[in-house]
């Protein structure tokens, strides 16, 4: 019988837009606390505006992104438009009702608008405050601005992934973004733990990319032991060889395997009936087999040629041997794995149900984390924060309305059509590129979505 | 020194290679006390280097430095019933346990969750293997790689033309390390409720799930199965990424008002305000090998340095692309101290990736990491073994 969350009973004022502070907040949100994001209708969060479901750009389509709800499921949404005095106002009356506060402007907005740490913590001396910035605080770049597709080169990861003698590379999604949301989750819990211990709340300034240079571990102490910089490898191992990734049969499937030992070694010749492969001996041991990895790479990919990936996997797996399928995203949402560990919750959202992948990768005994809720449609929770926590009237209600403080539709600088044209995704120019690998209408039967 | 958010936290360290031992340096670093407990041999990333003069020692690793700081280190052959017995003594005055066997393994030695919970109901124990405790493929095995290829991450990463491209750094381990960290400390905050323990179940592969930013969204809303394209980013933020610089490279974003305007002004071609690419993102996105014709130019004729103060100065989010020669020399992160300096034992003065937030009042600790089985001794005399015990323990292999 699952128990409580943990975090029920506290609420999250969530100021933080786009991807990495939303995470944090979404994270916090399905352990347990009520979060109440805060978007401005003259500037509602970005991603509202991606992965339109069915690319339908018509009506209200700021309530049916994909994007949105994977980072805002669960939340509840409010309006509070910054570019009238009266926003922060209600900030501040917000925040003795609250335990956290979330955000993620470059330093100077807050201060700007005076709702600081510093002025936050005299009106609720125990609240815990986190920052997500690219750069922090502090420091000669701390105003300048950053997305997550800067953030992973600027904290080094992409000079260790590359092509063999190619240029470096980002990986194909904002990866600090997600990274360091969840970096910025751990740091409010350790903060609660604090606080539960002596009552006191404190400040968190968390770099995006101070979090994420960590999984640069290894090249980093290289550097430091022996003064080299990484050199790109590929998918190929500073350890193990061989490894990579290797092609399968069908247009665009592949197969990564690690051969780690020996043992291993044998076994995957073993299990792809080549056991002359084994008895060569320019492979005989790790730096045999790290010396001719290309010739490695020719014999393996004139087997796994002849496989379908995931079979692949399973014959080799099936011997022991460290192998797993490249599965596209149609795969991932397939997968009998991820389907079994609850890797997705079927949120039914806006007139249909969305697989919608979970934030937190833990899965705990005593308590359920699955996502709670859809994302929420903009200010769909006005009424009730407003007047039910601060007690607003129906008249202070119609004049935030009236002023465009409050509200339920976003005020673009743009004629509407524009933004729709800017939202809808040309998909067949996607295919023409090569940028999709397929389109297929019939997406929700195979999903066995409908 | 300062308080530390977790003072007075004891956690057992049972894990090794990445995921789980940066969980345990995160704990440590938030103050608990965090006992690393070691076969005999040692952590196998004691091996995997790098080594000063790339000579292997197994308390000169780098990455075991890296993973391991401010742990204590006791080692101790849990396949024996006498290392089992020193393990649960240990686990009786701990808070919570790491651990990253393959599934069922520590369960064959009654170490397993359901084995321990009854005599230790507070309890927080934590799995952290690539792929979980259930699940057709929860025997499988496993590594940042193959964690990288199921999560659909390594299908988008790379050229069309090309294989697909792992991130590289063995990152998805450190995306298991810190779910598990959270799920550690979430699972105390239940017990501070509750008084009860539980079973984290943390999977690498899982932890990916946040790292999913439109690909699966784009087959579930939309039917189209997203493919590897120059790892470029979800196509209206094109460009988004990094180019040649005369002096190396930079990474190119123009975040959200960089066109028209600041990037005509950048190039220094204010007509390009004018240019249909320049106006319209998805003929820009479409005809992007003709962008690149203007932009690349301009890019390979300017410093990195350059080219970011004007970006910025123009509000758009430029970045630098950083290897760790420049990231430890690195004025912006000198000023915030980010590297610190530890003395590590058998190596000497070494600078290590410091504390990833900063914290008012209970700023993070940093430390050097333990030799193989340093505490070993004090440990044991602390649970009530006395020296003649621990002789026998040590001359038996035990520890």
């Amino acid at each position: 019988m699952p128990g409580d969350r943990p975090l029920a009973g506290l609420r999250v004022l969530d100021l933080a837009q786009v991807y990495a502070g939303p995470t944090c907040s979404r994270i916090l949100s399905d352990l347990g606390a009520e979060v109440i994001k805060v978007e401005g209708i003259h500037r509602v969060d970005i991603v509202r505006n991606f992965v339109i479901y069915d690319n339908k750009t018509q009506d209200d389509y700021f309530n049916r992104a994909h994007y949105f709800l994977l980072r805002n499921a669960g939340k509840k949404s409010i309006t509070l438009d910054f570019q009238d005095p009266r926003a922060p106002e209600l900030v501040k009356r917000l925040v003795p009702h609250v335990d956290i506060v979330t955000e993620s402007f470059t330093p100077r907005v807050l201060a700007q608008h005076g709702i600081a740490y510093d002025s936050l913590r005299e009106i609720k001396p125990d609240i815990v405050m986190i920052s997500l910035s690219g750069y922090g605080q502090t420091g000669p770049w701390r105003d300048y601005t950053a997305y997550g597709m800067a953030l992973e080169p600027a904290s080094g990861i992409s000079s260790f992934t590359g092509y063999r003698g190619g240029d470096p590379l980002r990986t194909g999604i904002s990866f600090t973004d997600p990274y360091s949301g969840m970096v910025g989750a751990g740091a409010v819990l350790a903060a609660l733990a604090y606080r539960r211990r002596t009552g006191k709340g404190q400040y968190i300034d968390l770099s995006e990319q101070e979090a994420a240079i960590p999984v640069g571990g290894y090249a980093l102490m290289d550097r430091v032991l022996n003064g080299r910089d990484p050199e790109r490898t590929g998918n190929r191992s500073p350890w193990f060889a061989p490894q990579g990734c290797y092609p399968c049969r069908g247009d665009d499937d592949w197969l990564v395997l690690t051969i780690r030992d020996d043992a291993e070694w044998r076994a995957f010749c073993d299990a792809v009936a080549h056991p002359e492969w084994a008895e060569d001996e320019r492979f005989a041991d790790v730096p045999g087999r790290h010396a001719h990895h290309d010739q490695l790479d020719e014999l393996i990919a004139s087997w796994t040629r002849e496989y379908d990936h995931v079979e692949a996997m399973h014959l080799l797996q099936g011997a022991g041997v460290l192998a797993a399928a490249v599965l596209n995203p149609k795969e991932v949402l397939l997968d009998p794995h991820l389907r079994e560990r609850g890797y997705f919750d079927m949120i039914e959202d806006r007139g249909g149900v969305r697989p919608t992948a979970r934030q937190l990768g833990a899965r705990f005994s005593a308590f359920d984390t699955s996502t709670t809720a859809p994302a929420p449609k903009l200010g769909e929770h006005n009424r009730e924060v407003l007047q039910g926590l601060l007690g607003l009237s129906d008249e202070e209600m119609a004049e935030l309305a009236e002023g465009k403080v409050i509200g339920d539709t976003p005020e673009f600088a743009v004629p509407i059509q524009v933004m729709q044209a800017f939202v809808q995704w040309p998909l067949q120019s996607f295919l023409q590129m090569g940028c999709v690998r397929a389109v297929e209408p019939d997406y929700r039967q195979q999903l066995g979505l409908d | 020194m300062a308080e530390a958010a977790l003072d007075g936290l004891r956690v057992v360290d049972l894990s090794q290679g990445i995921a789980g031992p940066y969980a345990g340096k995160l704990l440590a670093g938030c103050g608990a006390d965090v006992i690393k407990v070691e076969p005999p041999q040692g952590d196998y990333a004691r091996r995997l280097g790098p080594f000063p003069g790339d000579e292997p020692h197994h308390d000169k690793g780098g990455l075991f430095v890296h993973l391991n700081g401010g742990k204590k280190s006791v080692t101790l052959d849990i396949e024996t019933e006498s290392g089992r017995a020193v393990l649960r003594k240990l686990l009786a005055g701990a808070d919570a346990l790491i651990e990253s066997h393959p599934p069922g393994h520590l369960s064959s030695l009654g170490l397993g969750y359901d084995d321990l919970k009854a005599g230790l109901p507070g309890l927080v124990y934590c799995s952290v293997t690539p792929f979980g405790q259930t699940g057709p493929y929860a025997d499988f095995q496993g590594n940042s790689l193959a964690c990288l290829a199921l999560s659909g991450l390594m299908y988008v990463t790379g050229d069309p033309d090309k294989e697909p491209l792992a991130t590289g750094g063995e990152a998805a381990d450190y995306f298991g390390g810190v779910t598990a960290w959270i799920a550690v400390l979430a699972a105390l905050e239940h017990r501070a409720k509750t008084n009860d323990g539980q079973h984290v179940d943390v999977a690498v592969l899982d932890s990916l799930g946040t790292a999913d930013e439109y690909n699966t969204a784009m087959y579930a809303s939309l039917g189209a199965i997203r493919k590897r394209f120059h790892s470029r980013h979800h196509f209206p933020a094109y460009p988004s990424e990094i180019y040649p610089c005369r002096d190396g490279h930079i990474v190119v974003v123009f975040g959200a008002n960089g066109f028209p305007l600041p990037m005509a002004i950048l190039l220094e071609q204010i007509e390009l305000e004018n240019n249909p690419m320049f106006q319209n993102h998805w003929i820009r996105f479409i005809q992007w090998q003709q962008f690149e014709e203007i932009l690349r130019p301009y890019l390979l004729e300017h410093d990195w340095r350059d080219i970011l103060t004007r970006a910025q100065e123009l509000r758009m989010p430029f970045g630098r692309v950083m290897t760790p020669s420049t990231l430890l020399d690195d004025e912006h992160l000198s000023e915030r101290e980010f590297f610190v300096e530890v003395e590590q034992p058998d190596v000497g003065e070494v600078r290590i990736a410091g504390p990833v937030f900063k914290m008012s009042e209970t700023p993070l600790r940093q430390g050097p990491a333990p030799t193989l089985g340093e505490h070993t001794h004090d440990i044991l005399l602390d649970l009530g073994y006395d020296a003649d015990d621990t002789r026998i323990l040590r001359e038996r292999g035990v520890t």
